[in-house]
């Protein structure tokens, strides 16, 4: 079966110096991470990779976690299973759920954090909960003979669809930063299957910071595979500087107005994923309200 | 492309397309009776492999990844002693898995095995490689990686925890 398909090329560059002189020779050719959402899809082989596969998992400066007292840098070929296990005790519990979530271990064991943030057209979880812990990614851009290095805010990968938007077409995602002040409200919740039934999934997360009876660094994100990755600055602000706990009207106005927001950007979302949204939203402010309280 | 590795205990080297999935090189290339269905990424699980001894999706393995790398399909896995520890908890719960993903789960099994007794730590164990504590919750999750619905949930849990008891006793006489 499949005999007459033309094998692409691989190339196998093992320092960043290596992969700026192929990616400048082959620039449409394919950045393979761990390969988990490349071939999961179903037109994947016998496939079209014209111009050659580049194989990332022999750079070694991409698979190193750093950390000193402000923050933490992962490489783009750390898996979420090395991730998981190294940094059990230093990582926000917001990101363990979202790594855990991403699949089971014998999946989790091929995922890169890198290339789940580079998928071109949609958006996973881990892309949602790095947006509201602020985190920023190493982009470096190829441009013909010259590199430049760009710090880029998670949340500013991606346009309002989710797509992913590098700024050049040869780029490379290096390594993600996270700070290590986490706020102490962290919620995350991922509804329906995101890769195989895009069309109903969901993702919800939320992380704030409550000072004495006021909430502050409110950062919310809600994403819809292949539809929207939707950040509200609006809801963010009105909801920084609020007094705990937040009366049940205003929790009810903030959600639907959240509604309104996204059927006013994103036409697609289907009126199920925006209740199911709007219900999450809904639920972690009666949590937050809830922890004030008690 | 010409591909060294080790399949079976097999050293191969395999002429095949670099981006040929595992699954399609083990079932066209090597006609290996153990896997069955290619699924295009709608994640059957059945296709599960031991790939440098931990459980992989051999349907998300391209040719390119498995150069030097040793493989172990059901085929040989079921001559082994760790298959005997799995193969005796089927028979004491009484039920099995059915034809089509018996071979998957079964090395879906040994991978949760593998992971609760190795001395690495893994979240499903609160006290690796000592008196292990089963978390069913996350190995029922990761019992899922496999979509056939033939058997009960608790069943199989069942048998890991009745397997991981066979697996202990005998590392445990292995070392006195």
């Amino acid at each position: 079966m499949y005999e007459g398909v033309r094998s692409p090329l691989i190339y196998t560059p093992r320092t960043i110096g290596e992969f700026a002189t192929v990616i400048r020779r082959h620039p449409q050719a394919i950045l393979w991470a761990g390969g988990t959402y490349l071939m999961s899809q179903p037109d994947y082989y016998p496939g079209e990779a014209k111009d050659g596969i580049i194989d990332l998992s022999h750079m070694e400066e991409l698979k190193r976690i750093t950390r000193n007292d402000r923050y933490v840098e992962i490489g783009a070929m750390v898996t979420a299973r090395q991730l998981l296990s190294t940094g059990r005790l230093l990582l926000p519990p917001i990101l363990q759920q979202t790594l855990q979530s991403l699949g089971t271990q014998v999946v989790r064991r091929q995922i890169t954090i890198g290339g789940a943030l580079c998928i071109s057209d949609t958006r996973l979880s881990l892309s949602t909960t790095l947006a509201v812990l602020a985190a920023s990614a190493e982009v470096k851009l190829y441009n013909d003979s010259k590199v430049t290095t760009h710090w880029i805010p998670v949340a500013k990968l991606y346009d309002k669809e989710g797509k992913l938007n590098l700024g050049s077409k040869s780029a490379l995602l290096t390594r993600i930063r996270i700070g290590l002040e986490f706020g102490d409200f962290q919620r995350f919740v991922l509804f329906g299957d995101p890769i195989r039934k895009s069309s109903e999934c969901g993702i919800v997360a939320l992380h704030a910071k409550r000072e004495q009876n006021s909430l502050s660094k409110v950062q919310f994100c809600v994403t819809f595979p292949r539809k929207a990755f939707h950040i509200s600055k609006d809801i963010e602000s009105k909801l920084s500087g609020s007094a705990l706990p937040i009366h049940p009207e205003k929790v009810n106005s903030l959600s639907y107005e959240l509604v309104a927001e996204l059927t006013k950007m994103h036409n697609t979302i289907s009126d199920l994923q925006l209740e199911r949204a709007r219900r999450i939203f809904e639920s972690f402010l009666h949590d937050l309200n809830s922890q004030s309280l008690s | 492309m010409k591909i060294e590795c080790t399949i079976d205990g097999k050293a191969l080297t395999l002429s095949v397309n670099s981006n040929k999935p595992l699954s399609l090189i083990l079932m066209e290339d090597l006609e290996n009776q153990s896997l069955a269905s290619y699924c295009r990424g709608n994640a059957c699980g059945n296709c599960v492999v031991l790939f440098n001894d931990e459980a992989a999706l051999s349907c998300l393995i391209p040719a390119f990844r498995i150069r030097g790398a040793k493989i172990r399909t059901f085929e040989s896995f079921q001559r082994s002693r760790q298959y005997r520890d799995i193969e005796r908890a089927y028979k004491a719960i009484g039920n099995r898995p059915c034809p089509s993903c018996f071979n998957a789960k079964t090395l879906i099994i040994e991978s949760i095995l593998q992971d609760l007794t190795t001395d690495t730590g893994h979240p499903s164990a609160s006290t690796p490689s000592k008196e292990v504590v089963l978390d069913k919750a996350k190995v029922a999750r990761e019992l899922s990686l496999n979509s056939c619905q033939c058997m009960d949930m608790a069943e199989l849990i069942q048998i890991v925890e009745i397997a991981l008891g066979y697996r202990n006793r005998r590392r445990r006489v292995r070392r006195s």
